[in-house]
């Protein structure tokens, strides 16, 4: 009984939350990036160079410093996957392993730069964390209503404006045309390239605000492999999503929460790497059909060559 | 730089030359001006702090090269190297994306040490090849469903495998951590399996290389697997070249339509390609775990699946072309160790300058393919009016459906 209601504690809540965030601004990048028809597999890289320099700008400057700082990295590292994958027309699954690559050795040797070692940077002082008025003082609430990230807020609101951004707005309409039939967008006078940059440079900047979410806020300082393969799950939590930013948010709670779970299951007798791995399982059972039939956007993946077409 | 390719760069690029050997130099080109350019973005970092690149690069040259200890620790290196880049290699030759060589060789490991310490009282000849096989089983095994997924239900590869690798990594955990651990290790941090019999072990190649008269260091484990993973890219070379299968697999990797217009069964080749890809995955991690070892620890080397995809990269999926690119990574490895110890650079300049050869390398052969491409279509304008199907360059990188397609 007391192992059942340990399931569904607040605590447990709270801490399911804070994993949910940063799966859950790189799945939305994600989303950005594939409507726009550029698959991204560097979002592990993106986020690891968002943590680095996350840690960095708020060891100089401040969390706010280092939030901008991270998404600026993020956009730059992201470029260079534009730059291979759209202008230069090499495939996309390569540009982004071979920048993964990249970014784990980058990150080494610019920490030795700075800090004289290859793996940590110093302790950090992050954001001060937000609490709800009156919910804080009710003592069952604390573990929800205090010590809150301004950054959970942030995740959220950018969930729901990424969702209004791709079904309201030209710009979002004119993204999914050009992951969806380059060639037809390409005709009626949307730029192509242009799009498909944007896509890119969006996902790059969000996936940089996740890798800053995991070293200022969580880990509190930069820690080598501190993202822990999170890039992937979020490309997991978008095809979860079937590429939408909502169901990107749905997909990467559920993930948080098993991720939650699995670092207090020592009550629960099951072996925690079992709960580490359902968000892989699941993402196979959707890609496989058996879950719902996954509906990419047609043309992911797909480079576009303008002066090869008709 | 690249050992065996440096001699060809003498012949000038001649305007006269005829379009077939201008296409066989800028192949040859390709890979060298990439390390050039990969060498010219690291010596801009060597500047930057402080260091003179020429003298960095001469150090790492006569580190790497003139010291028998370096000589067979490239070769050490570049073993398990060759296995995985073949592995990754075989299914990019049948326009596959296998990114999963890290987790099928982690169960390849797991099969071999459970047959290396579980079973005992074989004699030599009968127990290193039923180790051997587990580990190939054990990678075909983790291969088996991302392609059948793929091949029936339309499931893309790069995403599943890639799921496989965390699954492959939480399994073993798990197995090493409370299944299989030693108990002799309990108490101890040591989270390993008991220690393989002897029966199970790859021979050292060092009674060989002594009888040569070439002298390894004496902690050099360099071992029979060298040999075996050369002779395994020899035959995957005839096998390519000289067979019908082979044949079969160029004509689906270079237009899938016309392959099944001319009765070539696509989704049997690409399932058997993916599965000798898995197969010969297992046998990646043998050369630290068989070879020097002798027992699987948590902290078993790796990462090798993923150089496995830049050793590909590099080879452009030729299996001969493995062993070459398999030897650089070796060498720079070995190189970025002595320019940290002898010229306080650290390593990771060195991992930076891999990256970036890669990158280099995948542009220039994609700049290539595009080239190649104009000249065919120019050729073929020129020859006849109706045009020829526009195939790409024979070993191209693969060109794979988005997510989801296909099946």
């Amino acid at each position: 009984m007391e192992t059942l209601a340990s399931l569904f504690s607040l605590a447990l809540l709270a801490s399911a939350v804070r994993l949910t965030v940063p799966v859950l601004l790189a799945a939305l990048g994600a989303v950005f990036s594939e409507r726009g028809g550029v698959i991204n597999i560097g979002l592990e890289g993106i986020m690891i160079m968002g943590t680095f320099f996350g840690a960095v700008g708020t060891y100089y400057g401040g969390p706010v410093v280092g939030l901008l700082a991270a998404v600026a990295a993020g956009v730059v590292f992201s470029a260079v996957h534009g730059l291979l994958a759209i202008t230069l027309r090499v495939d996309q699954i390569i540009s982004g392993v071979v920048l993964n690559m990249l970014a784990v050795g980058l990150a080494r040797f610019l920490n030795i730069m700075l800090f004289g070692v290859a793996t940590q940077s110093p302790g950090i002082r992050g954001f001060t964390p937000l609490s709800i008025p009156v919910l804080r003082d009710i003592p069952a609430l604390k573990p929800i209503a205090a010590g809150i990230s301004p950054l959970i807020p942030l995740a959220l609101a950018l969930v729901v404006a990424g969702h209004w951004v791709l079904v309201r707005t030209t710009f979002g309409l004119r993204l999914r045309a050009v992951g969806e039939n380059p060639l037809a967008a390409d005709t009626v006078g949307v730029n192509v390239f242009l799009m498909r940059y944007l896509g890119v440079l969006i996902s790059g900047a969000l996936a940089g605000m996740a890798g800053a979410y995991l070293s200022i806020e969580q880990g509190r300082g930069y820690l080598e492999g501190m993202t822990q393969g999170r890039g992937f799950i979020a490309l997991a939590a978008m095809i979860f999503g079937n590429w939408w930013p909502v169901g990107a948010l749905g997909a990467s709670a559920l993930f948080g929460y098993f991720d939650a779970l699995s670092l207090r299951v020592v009550a629960l007798n099951v072996p925690y790497q079992f709960l580490n791995v359902l968000p892989h399982i699941v993402t196979i059972l959707v890609l496989a059909g058996f879950v719902r039939r996954a509906r990419p956007p047609a043309a992911d993946g797909i480079p576009y060559a303008k002066e090869e077409q008709g | 730089m690249k050992p065996a390719a440096g001699r060809r760069l003498k012949p000038g690029l001649r305007p006269g030359l005829s379009p077939r050997w201008r296409l066989w130099l800028l192949q040859v080109l390709a890979p060298l001006l990439a390390i050039l350019f990969g060498a010219l973005v690291a010596s801009v970092i060597i500047l930057f702090i402080g260091k003179d690149p020429l003298a960095v690069y001469g150090l790492m040259l006569r580190f790497s090269l003139t010291r028998p200890d370096s000589i067979a620790s490239i070769l050490f290196k570049a073993t398990p190297l060759i296995f995985a880049g073949l592995a990754v290699a075989m299914s990019f030759r049948a326009a596959l994306w296998n990114i999963g060589v890290e987790g099928q060789y982690y169960v390849g490991a797991l099969c071999a040490a459970l047959v290396a310490f579980g079973v005992k009282g074989l004699p030599v000849v009968v127990h290193l090849p039923l180790t051997l096989l587990a580990a190939v089983a054990g990678g075909m095994a983790w291969a088996l469903l991302p392609i059948v997924l793929k091949l029936r239900r339309g499931a893309h590869e790069v995403i599943t495998t890639i799921m496989m690798n965390h699954i492959a990594a939480a399994v073993l955990l798990y197995l090493l951590a409370d299944v299989l651990r030693d108990p002799a290790q309990a108490g101890t941090p040591r989270v390993r399996t008991p220690v393989f019999e002897p029966t199970a072990l790859v021979p050292s190649l060092r009674p060989l290389l002594d009888a040569v008269g070439f002298r390894i260091p004496g902690y050099s484990s360099l071992n029979w697997l060298l040999p075996a993973g050369l002779l395994l890219a020899g035959l995957l070379y005839l096998f390519l070249t000289r067979t019908r299968f082979g044949y079969e697999v160029r004509a689906v990797a270079l237009n899938p339509d016309a392959a099944e217009a001319a009765g070539i069964r696509i989704a049997r080749v690409q399932f058997l390609m993916f599965l000798l890809s898995g197969g010969i995955a297992g046998l990646v991690g043998l050369n630290d775990v068989l070879g020097f070892f002798g027992y699987l620890d948590i902290d078993f080397p790796k990462g090798l699946g993923f150089l496995g995809i830049s050793v590909a990269l590099l080879a452009k999926n030729n299996p001969l072309g493995v062993i070459l690119a398999a030897l650089l990574i070796g060498f720079l490895d070995r190189g970025a160790q002595g320019v940290q110890v002898f010229a306080g650079v650290p390593r990771e300049v060195i991992t930076i300058l891999q990256a970036v050869i890669i990158l280099a390398i995948v542009v220039a052969y994609e700049l290539l393919t595009r080239y190649v491409r104009v000249l065919r279509k120019r050729e073929a304008e020129r020859a006849a009016p109706p045009a020829a199907p526009s195939g790409t360059l024979a070993a191209a990188a693969p060109g794979g459906p988005g997510p989801g397609g296909g099946g």
